[in-house]
């Protein structure tokens, strides 16, 4: 009603200017094409003030006043000319077209008007919300900064990682619900009735939530915006969240392997120490036969020790610093024979058998490496498996690939540890208590395998009481041509 | 047995290890003396001559690679053995480079050490007597002014630079050798880093010369570090490796 109200003051406002401007050139006997002039000048400001209606209506006006004060015959409405028909016309053409034109750039400086303003107050509350410290950003606080906001009254956010709901203002249509709704259902919501907007909050096309709004102003348009922001907050949260996280756990990791490199180290010297006084002790002579017996015990002993500190050594370095191969051509079922042998000496109860496609068969690779990780992978087989066990090693070519299967029978790894295995440190819960070890090899042996351009799995197993296997692969090797190329040096 | 007892300084920071050392040595006829760090050492070196220096790698101050450095400036005829805590090769070549003889890696049996300060003492010693133009080495007799290899009685044909590997490595036998040194010593000093050169020569040599080429007794491979010739006819020889290397 106001807004026909508002048309017809304006056009009322219009008409008088009109009325006015055709007494006064009606008194001064003004021609058409002048009186025509000042007439589309005041239709041009009426387009401005008004709106389309009022203006048109001024406009139809102007033509009839045209009609019946400037054109011959005067004062009828009757035309003498065709020609007059056809200037009536244009007048009349030019200014409609005027009127529209004009009121199109009014709309449009309007809405621009509004689009700044929406912006202006997007910008703002990412700038508010992003100042705030990102581990001080509780759910509820950038809800409140959100409150208010082109007019909402009730915001609802829920989040789907944590599965928490968290409302700031106050809701009479059942917000929260309809928001964890449109979570589940991945879909948005717009209803204008009840003036609810709910928008799902995606990342990176991942759904991690969803915000609803009530009452809030340009739903369409504002909805996507404030959705896009509360995202983007939300990811930059967790984003930071696992940063900080990874980090507490790569500075634990850092000083757990700093220590077992100090306690080597420390091990080493007194070692040492003991090992040269024992030897010392048969150097002076004077031992009868079981004295030096036990001299022998502490030395070896003392080796064996020296070993697994040295061994402790090798991996904790391997595990803190890069990887770097050093590459020749190797023939793989050498090294493998010399695992197998070594193994077998310390694990005599268990029954090995080692398949090789060909004696010949040679991969690049850093063979110290490739021995310490093969040592690793069955070592780990012989550890894990009880006594009488079998150990089996296969070597496949593969199309690009050589493949070393390494499996046992007679234990199992529980599906919670088989994800974590070559995690460093990481030792199953069984395997601590009953296998000793620093939970170092399995992730030092992967680390070997990717330095070379292969990889360290363990397979799939059809039943959970099947053989463990794991399987290392290594990049196939080129052909030795340095042979030749030496030969002929 | 060398009719001037031999002498040994002994350089680490720990006391108690020097203690067992100096009285392990001296119970074998070394006479021992000690240090307790680089700078000692090196003075110690500039004092009085010795035919040993037994330094520890990882001491506070002037690092064993820097103390090998100057002593071996000092003194070019003492042998130097260092002794090391870690398996790092990067710190054995080091040393090596810096010109220390052999390393040994803590804890290490004393009859091990025994044998490498003997192996040491032989080379650095005999110097002058190594002039003789044929070696043996278990069934090996090589003939360095002939160019002749004889296996078990047997000639054995070798390439010119083969040929030229095994009697520098023979001529050295005992001390790790470094890739660097054995390649600048047989091919020139232009070389150092053709490693691939250098292992299929070996790779070749081992062919030749070993009983099975994949568990070599003459020539062993010192883990990134390049290799030792080992004499099994040699009682200080060092042992095969059996594990863990």
């Amino acid at each position: 009603m106001s807004r026909l109200g508002h048309a017809a003051t304006r056009a009322l406002l219009g008409g008088s200017a009109v009325a006015i401007v055709t007494a006064i050139f009606n008194q001064l006997h003004a021609d058409f094409a002048i009186v025509s002039f000042i007439y589309l000048l005041t239709i041009v400001l009426q387009s401005l003030a008004g709106d389309f209606l009022s203006a048109m209506l001024v406009s139809f006006a102007a033509v009839v006043c045209l009609d019946f004060f400037f054109l011959d015959p005067l004062y009828t409405f009757a035309v003498a000319r065709s020609v007059d028909v056809a200037a009536l016309f244009s007048f009349l053409t030019t200014a409609l077209i005027i009127t529209q034109l004009v009121l199109r750039a009014r709309t449009e400086a309007q809405s621009a008007d509004l689009e700044r303003e929406r912006l202006d107050q997007l910008y703002r509350l990412s700038q508010q919300l992003l100042a705030v410290k990102p581990e001080a950003i509780g759910t509820s606080t950038f809800l409140e900064h959100y409150l208010g906001t082109f007019g909402s009254t009730a915001i609802c956010l829920f989040d789907g990682e944590a599965a928490t709901l968290h409302i700031a203002g106050s809701s009479t249509r059942g917000l929260p619900d309809r928001t964890r709704d449109a979570y589940l259902s991945g879909r948005n919501v717009e209803d204008p009735d009840s003036g609810i907007c709910i928008r799902c909050l995606q990342v990176s096309g991942r759904i991690t939530g969803a915000i609803g709004f009530e009452n809030l102003q340009n739903p369409q348009v504002t909805g996507g915006s404030l959705a896009t922001l509360t995202a983007t907050l939300l990811e930059r949260r967790r984003v930071l969240r696992e940063a900080a996280t990874a980090t507490a756990a790569a500075q634990a990791e850092v000083y757990r392997s700093a220590i077992l490199d100090a306690l080597a180290h420390e091990f080493k010297t007194p070692l040492a120490t003991v090992s040269a006084a024992a030897g010392g002790l048969v150097e002076a002579g004077s031992l009868n036969i079981e004295q030096l017996d036990l001299v022998e015990m502490i030395e070896s002993e003392m080796a064996r020790l020296g070993a697994l500190a040295s061994r402790l050594l090798r991996m904790a370095r391997l595990e803190r610093e890069e990887v770097k191969p050093r590459m020749e051509i190797v023939e793989l079922a050498t090294i493998l024979e010399h695992v197998v042998d070594q193994q077998r000496q310390r694990y005599p109860d268990r029954s090995f058998s080692l398949s090789a496609p060909a004696r010949e068969l040679e991969v690049s690779a850093d063979p110290e490496l490739l021995r310490l990780a093969l040592n690793q992978v069955v070592e780990n087989a012989c550890k894990y498996s009880c006594a009488g066990s079998a150990v089996k090693i296969q070597v496949e070519e593969e199309s690009g690939s050589v493949a070393i299967r390494v499996s046992n029978t007679g234990s199992s790894i529980p599906a919670v540890d088989e994800r974590r295995i070559f995690e460093r440190f990481y030792r199953g819960a069984v395997s601590n208590h009953l296998v000793p070890g620093s939970g170092l090899g399995l992730f030092v042996a992967r680390k070997i395998a990717a330095a070379h351009g292969g990889g360290l799995d363990l397979e799939a197993r059809e039943q959970p009481d099947s053989d463990v296997t794991f399987r290392f692969t290594l990049p196939a090797g080129r052909k030795v041509e340095v042979d030749h190329a030496v030969t002929t040096n | 047995m060398l009719s001037q007892p031999t002498s040994v300084l002994v350089v680490d920071d720990e006391f108690s290890l020097r203690k067992a050392l100096r009285k392990s040595l001296n119970a074998s006829g070394f006479d021992v003396e000690e240090a307790r760090n680089g700078e000692e050492a090196v003075g110690a070196v500039r004092q009085r001559s010795f035919d040993l220096v037994l330094l520890d790698m990882n001491m506070p101050g002037v690092g064993g690679v820097e103390a090998c450095r100057k002593i071996r400036g000092l003194a070019p005829q003492t042998g130097i053995v260092m002794v090391t805590v870690r398996d790092a090769e990067n710190d054995k070549v080091d040393a090596l480079e810096a010109g220390a003889d052999d390393y040994v890696t803590k804890p290490f049996r004393l009859r091990e050490l025994m044998a490498r300060l003997r192996a040491v003492l032989r080379r650095t010693h005999g110097h002058e007597a190594t002039q003789v133009s044929v070696l043996t080495a278990g069934d090996l007799e090589i003939d360095l002014e002939r160019h002749l290899l004889k296996r078990a009685g047997q000639p054995v044909h070798l390439a010119p630079k083969e040929f030229e590997l095994l009697a520098f490595m023979m001529q050295n036998q005992g001390v790790p050798l470094t890739h660097a040194r054995l390649l600048r010593s047989v091919w020139g000093p232009e070389y150092g880093s053709e490693l691939e050169y250098l292992r299929s020569y070996v790779k070749m040599l081992r062919k030749k010369i070993e009983n099975d080429s994949a568990k070599p007794e003459y020539i062993l491979t010192e883990p990134w570090v390049g290799y030792r010739f080992r004499n099994p006819s040699d009682p200080d020889a060092p042992p095969l490796p059996a594990d863990e290397e």
